[in-house]
């Protein structure tokens, strides 16, 4: 250590065993300063303006007493060295204490001033190795992510170029190619695509891994997911003679995630599953509602294949993890897949878990939370334990003139999103997850706490940021529109007062963009009163023009 | 007519001459830009209807190329599809706001890259391939 005086913060109530421990520390060979807090508030309120060398704390406070204690101390200051000091010789409160990263506990009455100033010392050390290895782990995850992000760039441009001349080769544009030839190559591709995903999954699971990992959920139809992948893995299915069936609830409700990310796990579960299950057998997807759990959705991927071992079970979701007895005419994978899957179920916040028999087959099941409008409005239209005195909902439809570019108007209509998520106010107004829509148009629903007089200064604001999209000024139309929310008499619970506004909501919201089927005729011949500028009627939609 | 013309703007030789050959079989004429450099100085004498561009290049890398496309009168309408090894995570958001038409993964599904191009070319400048 060296010659720096060590600042010792001294948090002690009692004023003489306060002067016993500056007595001792003085005494030390060491250089200390001792700053001393009688109550816990005086302590965290000196910690938080400067920064000691350790922290000396004695656990009965006036203000505070045991385990909250030291609590309190390493939240406000989780990198500075905490050393107890107590009268209770609590072996089962010291080891907690430790646990939860204090550095060490001592007895007050076997206190002698080397035995101290070594306690404090070793204490900073070992604080400070501690803090250089959380760093050293920091920079090499860092490092790595680096490294498999450069790897899986280089690796995409030879394999592209395979990719590139596979096709060319199988579609005929470099001269007739005849059938065996055709197999071949189809193999070759087969393989290339295989690495490909490889290259993604890498990538993947070290975002995951360092927790960078991000979705965007919206209110999407899991059903509609479900047939999508079913779709797209029926091929690979029906050449390995695996059945492939779905058992899906038609009427189950829309749950909140990220339609891409969810695809992503339902095709890993299905490749799984039809990788592993002999010709002849089959893999089946269900999705169900369970009375028990009512906020969240089941959907499960069972398969008649080999089945897992009882130890593999738990294992099966770790980073690299292959079953090492599963006998596989295919190739392997890098074993990351399930658990990509459950990195991204979990940040739904769905579960995932695997029900398996030796010889019996495999069922995989996650769960995702039911999009439920009520949870997400109750923070923004109650106020302190009342419904708000008026809510209106606000309609922005974004239409674009031409039709352009894809990628520039998806793009436009995002940028569109963001900015209005910035100009409501997060306390009171909410913007819906936008709703899934086949057409270029887009209409995004506001809720906002306000009442239909304060609406036009509301849609200036919105629309003079949002005419800030370069692109949309160019390309697009924007017109805003409001409609008032009856709100439910305030006899009935809050609960249900809220739920009943969002019953409101999601009808007027069904209203607004058409009927279910959002076939792009039908969303235009939607019964909404938009054709009809600057007229107020009760349950219609004002149009707001600036 | 004439075919419409891309200009193909990557490092690797090897898959200018895949794009090539593919683009050619689809009926479009194309011409190349190895680097960042040549992108632009190309793209003033051949005046092409639509670039594809890597962004991963020499001599300015694409983002360069396409923030001077962008900054200039003469070849800002011109539509660009970004095709790159690279992340969609760091790049995709990015080359949109920069001004692409599209944004495109290496290796990318002939089909989807296709019919991008086809509804990204500027209509009535050329015969459609069929």
């Amino acid at each position: 250590m060296s010659d720096q005086p060590t600042h010792v913060l001294l948090i002690e109530d009692n004023p003489g065993d306060a002067d016993l421990v500056r007595l001792r520390l003085v005494e030390c060979k060491s250089a200390v300063d001792v700053n001393c807090a009688g109550r816990l508030s005086d302590g965290l309120a000196s910690l938080a303006k400067d920064v000691p060398s350790v922290v000396l704390l004695d656990l009965n406070l006036p203000d505070s007493r045991g385990a909250e204690t030291f609590r309190k101390v390493l939240e406000q200051a989780p990198n500075v060295p905490v050393v107890i000091l107590s009268g209770q010789d609590d072996e089962a409160l010291a080891l907690k204490a430790l646990h939860q990263g204090v550095q060490d506990y001592l007895l007050k009455g076997s206190l002698t001033s080397a035995g101290l100033d070594r306690a404090l010392r070793y204490a900073v050390e070992r604080q400070a190795l501690l803090r250089s290895l959380e760093m050293s782990r920091k920079q090499q995850l860092e490092f790595k992510n680096q490294f498999l992000s450069h790897v899986s760039h280089e690796l995409r441009t030879p394999l592209t170029c395979i990719h590139q001349f596979v096709t060319i080769l199988l579609d005929g544009l470099a001269g007739e190619v005849n059938a065996e030839q055709r197999d071949h190559l189809k193999t070759i591709l087969k393989s290339v695509n295989q690495l490909g995903a490889m290259v993604r999954d890498l990538l993947e699971a070290s975002r995951a891994e360092s927790g960078k990992t991000r979705i965007e959920p919206r209110c999407v139809s899991i059903a509609d997911l479900i047939h999508a992948a079913v779709a797209m893995m029926q091929a690979a299915a029906h050449e390995k003679g695996v059945g492939l069936e779905v058992g899906v609830d038609t009427t189950l409700p829309f749950v909140h995630g990220d339609p891409d990310r969810i695809l992503e796990v339902l095709i890993n579960l299905l490749d799984n599953g039809i990788k592993f299950t002999p010709a002849g057998g089959a893999v089946t997807v269900k999705a169900c509602a369970v009375p028990s759990d009512p906020d969240f959705v089941y959907v499960s991927v069972a398969d008649t294949g080999c089945g897992i071992v009882p130890e593999a079970k738990a294992l099966i979701f770790e980073r690299l993890y292959q079953d090492p007895n599963a006998v596989d005419n295919n190739r392997k994978g890098l074993g990351l897949g399930l658990f990509i899957a459950k990195e991204l179920i979990s940040l739904h916040g769905g579960r995932i878990w695997v029900a398996s028999e030796p010889g019996q087959g495999s069922t995989f099941s996650f769960t995702l939370p039911l999009y439920s409008l009520a949870k997400l409005l109750f923070p923004v239209i109650t106020y302190q334990g009342c419904l708000r005195d008026a809510i209106v909902l606000l309609k922005v439809d974004l239409r674009p003139q031409s039709k352009p570019a894809r990628g520039n108007w998806k793009e436009t209509c995002q940028r569109c999103l963001d900015i209005l998520q910035r100009c409501v106010y997060l306390d009171k107004d909410l913007v819906l997850p936008p709703m899934t829509s086949s057409g270029p148009e887009q209409t995004y629903l506001v809720v906002a706490s306000t009442d239909m007089d304060r609406v036009p200064i509301m849609m200036t604001r919105i629309r003079e940021q949002l005419e800030k999209v370069a692109d949309l000024k160019a390309s697009g139309e924007l017109t805003l529109s409001a409609e008032p929310v009856t709100l439910p008499g305030p006899a009935d619970p809050l609960d249900k007062q809220v739920q009943e506004v969002a019953n409101r909501v999601t009808e007027m919201a069904r209203l607004a963009l058409g009927p279910a089927e959002n076939s792009k005729s039908a969303r235009r011949d939607a019964p909404i009163a938009q054709r009809e500028p600057q007229k107020m009627e009760n349950g219609k939609w004002q149009i707001i023009k600036s | 007519m004439a075919n419409h013309k891309i200009l193909i703007v990557d490092d690797d030789p090897d898959l200018r001459q895949a794009l090539r050959l593919r683009l050619r079989a689809n009926r479009y004429d194309t011409v190349n830009a190895v680097d960042g450099y040549s992108a632009i100085a190309v793209a003033y004498k051949e005046r092409p209807d639509l670039i594809i561009l890597d962004l991963g290049l020499p001599a300015g890398d694409g983002f360069i190329v396409l923030d001077r496309l962008q900054r200039d009168d003469k070849l800002s309408t011109i539509p660009v599809i970004v095709l790159t090894a690279r992340d969609p995570q760091s790049s995709e958001q990015r080359s949109l706001a920069a001004g692409a038409a599209a944004f495109f993964q290496k290796p990318a599904d002939n089909a989807e890259l296709l019919e991008v191009i086809r509804a990204t070319l500027p209509k009535g400048t050329a015969a459609l391939p069929s």
